[in-house]
């Protein structure tokens, strides 16, 4: 990949797309709260830190929950511009769906139309209630996704086989130990103990529990699987233009994304320790003239620690095969050189579906308008590296965010 | 739905002992899995091979908890991804070296095709091998 692939938009042009608010409700097991009413509140959270109101949205985009096909199809059929109250005067609301790579996804198709002149403000919703659901449900849902039904489904393959089978070739690749895997998950969970909202506040974890906990899919330990929660964000985009008019003086753009779509299921994946990752990166570089040491924060996919560790390396903000032992040298931790995945990630923050990879988003854009809580906030963090990945890791999905000073 | 024809056919390679690849007739390379059109050439003029049914494991794990609905009897049961020497790749079932016990299998360990009976393709339609000794 030779040509350069740049945006038709730059920072301060009135049609450049920016990020202007965040909202998220906690993540973890909540039975009484409701799906309409998670879209309801996260929607209305996003709003408020954006300094708009439902009215002033033109466009609704949908993160699909995967806890129950009807209340997907009540998203999908714009049930969230009624509770909103902008039925009638609404232009779209529509689904974007790529599994745990969607809020990547979500947000190219947000930009592409906002700087089109499509859409104006656009609100970008998820809840699921995974959590609440009923797991054998859920496993058996999980079976079906990224997998084919002829040809995969009848070895009794499902989502934790996967990041197992991930998990051991990049153990075979790389050298790393059961230690060093482990050390992946003890990162998130010390970040998850800054974070109010997830699922693992003020639960700390070390190695050792991790690596006595029970062998579910060698070479993962339950520990070290993502644990179904129920959970809602959203965020909310712009253009330029109408963020200056609203006063609105620090925002976020987009500097540049890449992305690779290297299998539909995991048998065809040439090297399950590699993965998209490297084109993805290249692709992101090349668009936004960055390098990998030029992030503050990285946001990465966490569903398993070897995905994550896999995409340090194909970034580049790991040495090859060193991804697992950057985690091990307390690298990615808070007040290490590159906090990683500042919520706590899917693994302790809570594996919300699809919305796993949206609340790592939500959090980087929440980093760089610096509005962490103090104790989590990342001291002067300009530019972020969001990464994410849907289906059996079919994708890797890169988005280069750096925060952008509006007007005078 | 009616199961499509690429399916029965390899599935019935599976019942008869037999491991097919489909071929494509026009540009001759191997597919797996079946395709509907080659997907280097879009020829819709396509046949089966049999394999060698040898090949090398990518990678692979030991299920013991959170089988599928109609797998929990199966637990503990080992998947991996065989890449065969005919250059394409499938996920297969590994048979144990011992009752429970797949902690001979490595990850790029020599892997062959073990023939199983029509009755269990039947339950289990997908291809199972085995460790090559050393």
């Amino acid at each position: 990949m030779s040509e350069k692939w740049t945006l038709n938009v730059g920072p301060g042009t009135d049609n450049d797309p920016v990020f202007v608010g965040v909202g998220e409700i906690p993540t973890g097991k909540f039975p009484d709260r409701g799906f309409i009413q998670g879209l309801t509140k996260v929607a209305i959270l996003a709003l408020k830190d954006a300094g708009m109101v439902p009215r002033d949205i033109d466009t609704i985009l949908l993160i699909p929950n995967l806890h129950s096909a009807a209340d997907q199809a009540d998203l999908i059929f714009s049930r969230m511009v009624e509770e909103l109250g902008i039925h009638g005067t609404c232009k779209s609301s529509m689904m974007v769906h790529s599994g745990g790579s969607t809020s990547d996804n979500a947000v190219r198709t947000a930009h592409g139309l906002i700087a089109a002149g499509h859409a104006q403000n656009v609100l970008v919703l998820h809840c699921e209630r995974w959590g609440s659901a009923d797991l054998q449900e859920m496993i058996t849902m999980l079976s079906k996704n990224g997998i084919p039904g002829e040809w995969e489904l009848p070895t009794g393959i499902q989502f934790n086989a996967i990041g197992a089978m991930i998990t051991r070739r990049y153990m075979h690749a790389s050298g790393s130990t059961a230690e060093e895997m482990a050390s992946v998950c003890v990162t998130l969970r010390n970040w998850a103990n800054l974070n109010e909202n997830a699922m693992f506040y003020t639960k700390p974890l070390t190695v050792e529990q991790i690596l006595a906990s029970r062998m579910v899919a060698d070479p993962l330990h339950s520990y070290e699987c993502p644990p179904m929660a129920d959970g809602a964000c959203a965020f909310v985009m712009t253009n330029t233009g109408n963020a200056k008019k609203r006063g609105i003086s620090n925002s976020v753009r987009v500097a540049g994304s890449g992305g690779c779509v290297s299998h539909y299921c995991l048998s065809q994946e040439a090297d399950q320790a590699v993965l998209g990752w490297p084109l993805a990166a290249e692709r992101a570089w090349n668009q936004s003239g960055w390098g990998p040491e030029d992030a503050d924060i990285a946001e990465i996919y966490d569903s398993y620690a070897a995905v994550t560790a896999i995409a340090l390396e194909g970034i580049g903000i790991a040495a090859k095969g060193e991804g697992a032992r950057w985690f091990a040298a307390g690298h990615g931790d808070p007040g290490g050189k590159l906090p990683m995945n500042t919520n706590g990630g899917l693994l302790s923050a809570g594996h919300t579906g699809v919305g796993g990879g949206t609340a790592l988003l939500v959090e980087g854009i929440r980093q760089l308008l610096h509005r962490a809580p103090s104790k989590r906030q990342v001291e002067d963090c300009q530019r972020a590296i969001i990464g994410g990945s849907g289906g059996s890791y079919m994708d890797a999905q890169i988005l280069l965010l750096e925060r952008t000073k509006l007007g005078a | 739905m009616q199961t499509p024809i690429i399916v029965t056919e390899f599935r019935a390679g599976l019942s008869d002992g037999k491991l097919l690849v489909q071929l494509c007739k026009d540009c001759g390379k191997p597919n797996m899995w079946p395709r509907y059109a080659c997907p280097h050439c879009q020829s819709e003029n396509l046949d089966w091979q049999h394999s060698g049914g040898v090949g090398t494991l990518h990678s692979f794990c030991v299920l013991r908890q959170g089988a599928p609905e109609g797998f929990e009897e199966d637990l503990p049961y080992a998947i991996g991804v065989v890449k065969l020497d005919e250059g394409v790749q499938l996920a297969v079932r590994l048979v144990p070296s011992a009752p429970d016990d797949w902690s001979e299998y490595q990850c790029d360990d020599r892997v062959e095709f073990v023939p199983v009976s029509a009755d269990q393709i039947e339950k289990r339609p997908c291809a199972t091998f085995k460790r090559i000794a050393d």
